[in-house]
């Protein structure tokens, strides 16, 4: 290697969203925490065994201790997570973090906002009377095999490209945006989208669009196939597929509460 | 010089998996290249009976990758190929007995001992023993039967191949895909009584790099413990030598996916 030649090709660095886990701890009890945790990790284990996640101290009333958070950490290890960071939080979490050796992860929207709305601010302390560590909103639907892919550094809010066919029990879904899938979607996989989605190819499997409820999400299929189809919670399956769509290219929109799919 | 490893799998039971990871081995064996064929389905072994050579199992595969035996105890010299070897699975165990790093020793074991092809036999499911399988492979032939469930596991395990496989992981070339469409019988595909050749494609995505038609030799080659493909007379047989050279590159046509024309005598008497 010429290590006079040009190094600026050698990387690009930049800020991305990548999907971390939100441990948002709301009792200091590393064995509740532990026990919740590993409950978590065997239902889903292909999306939190490993998992990167991110200690949310915010919630609780005072910051614990540096032993009580050793303990915390220790919990989400023995789990079989691996904590990466703290969460972003008050001058104290900062000074924190710096005596743990761990770096503090700025806040990420989908993380710190609960689907049902309620407190949202991350130095806002919320009632501290529920026991269980809350997910993240990513992790909302059931994912068991996930295509993670990261979305494009810098763009804002651009469509996710599948390139290729999606096996059976594969699933991807595309946070807050359109999802594009240029290739067949198999029987018993499962492709979702916050937006619109877009299959280019045979859909024999589940397409899910506007999945947080946005009723405007339509649904195109170049070949239509589908299990099932469902916008904003709106789902229609198909024990028998109608001869009129049967391989046709269709789209798929909600009309009121009304799944309507048509030929295009 | 590493060997090229081929994981013959399928997610689904009891569609010729062993069959054919024992008539790839010894067509690849005839073809004049240095061989192993490892049985994966520890706990139902079922490769070295096909192989023809289960009174001649001392070590076992279980044995190698805990260390209480050397590969060459282990390997099992085809009687009838001098460059083909088995590795029995272990009857006794289970497949927890087999772990990555012990799959690893022993797969890198081969390529040192100057092995062109290891070929893997993985068990059903996409259990451990078929994850172990399949991990390390450069090449998989996905065995699936022109029926609609071994199809939806087929299409399972392609999409695990592509995602839960050593160079997946690394983000290397993916490991190239091979689709074996076995018990291939032309007169039920044009009654609609099986899925066409075109069917499966069509489903998966991917071309088929072979097509065994089914026939009663597969089940006497087995039961006397001789691979199909050694048996030249038989279709299976034919097919299977066709489905290897392709794998070795060769380009052939389909044969036997057409529903035979009967001659003269044969409608008389029956065929």
């Amino acid at each position: 290697m010429n290590a006079k030649a040009e190094t600026a090709d050698a990387c690009d660095l930049r800020f991305g969203q990548v999907g971390i886990a939100c441990v948002r701890v709301r009792r200091v009890d590393a064995a509740a925490l532990c026990d919740e945790l590993e409950r978590r990790v065997r239902a889903a284990p292909a999306m939190f065994a490993r998992a990167a996640v991110v200690l949310d101290l915010s919630h609780l009333l005072n910051l614990p201790d540096d032993g009580a958070v050793d303990a915390l950490l220790e919990a989400v290890r023995s789990a079989g997570m691996l904590p990466v960071g703290l969460a972003y939080g008050t001058s104290e979490t900062e000074a924190l973090a710096k005596r743990m050796g761990l770096p503090l992860i700025a806040k990420f929207r989908a993380a710190y906002e609960p689907v049902a709305g309620g407190s949202s601010a991350a130095d806002e302390p919320a009632p501290s009377g529920k026991a269980k560590a809350r997910e993240p909103a990513s992790a909302e639907p059931d994912l068991r095999e996930p295509i993670l892919s990261a979305p494009v550094p810098g763009s804002s809010i651009g469509a996710q490209h599948h390139l290729g066919a999606v096996r059976s029990g594969q699933q991807i879904y595309a946070r807050d945006r359109d999802l594009i899938v240029t290739g067949a979607v198999a029987n018993g996989a499962e492709v979702i989208a916050d937006g619109n989605i877009h299959i280019y190819g045979g859909l024999r499997g589940r397409a899910m669009a506007g999945a947080q409820g946005d009723e405007k999400a339509r649904i195109y299929v170049s070949d239509f196939r589908a299990e099932l189809v469902a916008i904003a919670g709106q789902y229609r399956v198909f024990e028998q597929i109608p001869d009129d769509l049967e391989g046709q290219s269709v789209q798929c929109w909600l009309d009121g509460e009304k799944l309507l799919i048509a030929k295009l | 010089m590493t060997a090229e490893i081929i994981v013959v799998t399928s997610g689904k039971g009891g569609v010729g998996k062993t069959t054919t990871s024992a008539s790839l081995a010894t067509g690849l064996a005839m073809a004049g290249k240095k061989v192993a064929v490892i049985d994966f389905d520890v706990g139902l072994r079922n490769l070295d009976l096909i192989m023809g050579c289960e009174r001649r199992v001392v070590y076992d595969f279980v044995n190698v990758v805990h260390g209480e035996a050397t590969l060459k105890q282990s390997l099992i010299k085809d009687k009838r190929h001098e460059n083909l070897f088995v590795l029995a699975a272990s009857q006794t165990r289970d497949k927890d007995a087999l772990t990555q790093e012990g799959v690893e020793k022993v797969l890198d074991g081969l390529s040192e001992d100057g092995f062109d092809y290891v070929v893997c036999d993985s068990p059903a499911g996409i259990e451990k023993g078929a994850h172990l399988a399949m991990y390390f492979a450069d090449h998989a032939v996905v065995v699936v039967n022109p029926e609609v469930s071994s199809v939806r596991d087929s299409d399972r395990i392609l999409g695990l191949l592509a995602s839960k496989t050593r160079r997946a992981e690394r983000g290397e070339k993916p490991i190239t895909q091979h689709l074996l469409l076995t018990r291939y019988n032309p007169a039920r595909v044009a009654i609609g009584e099986m899925l066409s050749v075109k069917d499966v494609e069509e489903i998966l995505g991917i071309s088929v790099v072979g097509v065994i038609p089914e026939s009663e030799n597969v089940l006497t080659a087995s039961n006397n413990g001789i691979p199909v493909i050694v048996d030249a007379n038989s279709l299976a047989g034919q097919a299977y030598s066709d489905t290897v050279a392709r794998i070795l590159g060769e380009e052939r046509p389909l044969r036997f996916i057409d529903v035979p024309k009967k001659g003269f005598l044969q409608r008389v008497f029956g065929g």
